[in-house]
């Protein structure tokens, strides 16, 4: 399934709201087809199905404090948050940095920087003004920025960055 | 616009989300302003960064997929249940919900082209059809500094400047919130756009139109731009035309094959 995938990715980040992100993902495609005749034709597919999501997560959340919600899972254990990764040191800093955000902060990274929807779209996925998604955007790349300063990478691109920067000024001098 | 107005408009302009008078307002800023560039250019790195780290994680879907389909094949059988033919129609249940869900999920998916393309279309039409004003630089000295600053090889700008086409200009882009080195190379009689950046691993999608050079080569038509892509182990790179589909693929040929 072609947004599973992109799903999945966004819901092993979200925290410990749910028991697992397979079962929150299941749900949330489940739903999709339940509610298919509510979908608007024209309209982006793969915003709605977030906007699923995360009224998924959210009512999710807020009821598993009393009783557990989902369904378990047929075979083996449910892949637990965000920790089936095999990547390199620098990614590894980036992701923990990425879970270390706010709930806020972290949802507007996955869904506007990993996964490239708009500010329009985010704000229809999380029903909120456009306005205070761009100041959560804002704020959350601080806030990374802040998180990952150590890192060499970061220091040598913001050099270029500022070579770059002088550059493009002198040219128009 | 001053540097508090571009701070706070910067994620729409990331997302190319400025109506067009804004978003001139803010390139014409960002010319004057290098702090408001600088501080541009390391969210767009700041950006990729982490696209790169989670994108790059292993999620496997395919037996949650799996579930998904045996749970909507269960929830399909419970809504309309004979009890004779039970199995048949469990069966038949499991294709129809399988059809369902992707027409959910999937039929739009198909047609779908990565941003970046819609991007690369929507910045050839302002920049070499229209002609908008942008700080370009013509020198093929200067252009190759600015490649090498964006790990791009000089060499590979160098080698786009020959047989039937030469480097006319170039510059620094925003497309799908990465920067690519936008160049435009003149075959004598037209303008092409090829946009560059350097391989992160994260493959650019797009219907396959033919294999050149070992490079597999998409095209797309978006809006009255055609589009042809290709990657190299170092590379990304995008071509652009305004004229035809082939002269985008003979670029595109041409590119795959000196790069």
């Amino acid at each position: 399934m072609p947004h599973s995938r992109s799903l999945l990715r966004v819901a092993s980040h979200l925290g410990p709201g749910v028991d697992s992100a397979e079962d929150l993902v299941q749900e949330t495609l489940l739903r999709a087809w339940r509610g298919y005749d509510r979908f608007e034709p024209d309209t982006n597919v793969r915003a709605w199905l977030f906007r699923i999501l995360f009224n998924v997560f959210y009512s999710g959340w807020r009821r598993s404090r009393k009783h557990p919600v989902f369904v378990p899972l047929e075979h083996g254990a449910s892949v637990p948050f965000g920790r089936s990764r095999v990547a390199a040191n620098d990614a590894v800093a980036v992701v923990e940095a990425v879970e270390s955000l706010s709930e806020e902060h972290r949802t507007v990274v996955l869904l506007g920087i990993v996964e490239g929807f708009t500010c329009r779209e985010l704000a229809g996925i999380l029903s909120i003004p456009i306005g205070t998604v761009m100041s959560r955007l804002s704020r959350a790349r601080q806030a990374l920025r802040e998180r990952l300063a150590p890192q060499r990478a970061e220091t040598s691109h913001s050099q270029a960055s500022h070579l770059l920067a002088e550059r493009e000024v002198s040219e128009l001098r | 616009m001053n540097c508090a107005e571009v701070r706070k408009l910067a994620p729409l302009y990331i997302t190319a989300e400025l109506d067009a008078a804004r978003a001139a307002e803010f390139d014409a800023h960002l010319k004057v302003c290098p702090a408001c560039m600088q501080e541009l250019q390391r969210q767009a790195r700041l950006d990729a960064r982490v696209r790169e780290a989670l994108v790059a994680e292993g999620i496997d879907a395919v037996r949650m997929d799996r579930l998904v389909r045996k749970r909507i094949a269960a929830d399909e059988k419970s809504r309309s249940v004979p009890a004779r033919s039970a199995g048949r129609l469990a069966a038949g249940a499991a294709a129809i919900a399988a059809v369902v869900l992707l027409a959910i999920v999937g039929y739009r998916e198909l047609p779908r082209v990565p941003r970046v393309y819609a991007d690369a279309a929507f910045d050839h039409q302002l920049e070499i059809v229209q002609q908008q004003p942008r700080a370009w630089l013509t020198s093929a000295a200067e252009i190759e500094a600015l490649a090498g600053q964006q790990g791009i090889s000089p060499s590979a700008v160098a080698a786009l400047s020959s047989g039937a086409y030469r480097l006319v200009r170039g510059k620094l882009c925003f497309l799908d919130r990465q920067i690519y080195l936008h160049l435009v190379l003149s075959d004598g009689t037209q303008e092409v756009s090829v946009y560059l950046r350097r391989s992160d691993g994260v493959p650019l999608s797009g219907p396959v139109r033919e294999v050149a050079n070992g490079r597999l080569v998409c095209t797309s038509d978006i809006s009255r731009e055609h589009l042809a892509s290709f990657e190299t182990p170092q590379l990304v790179a995008l071509i652009v035309s305004d004229q035809s589909a082939e002269a985008a693929l003979k670029a595109a040929r041409f590119a795959a094959t000196v790069l």
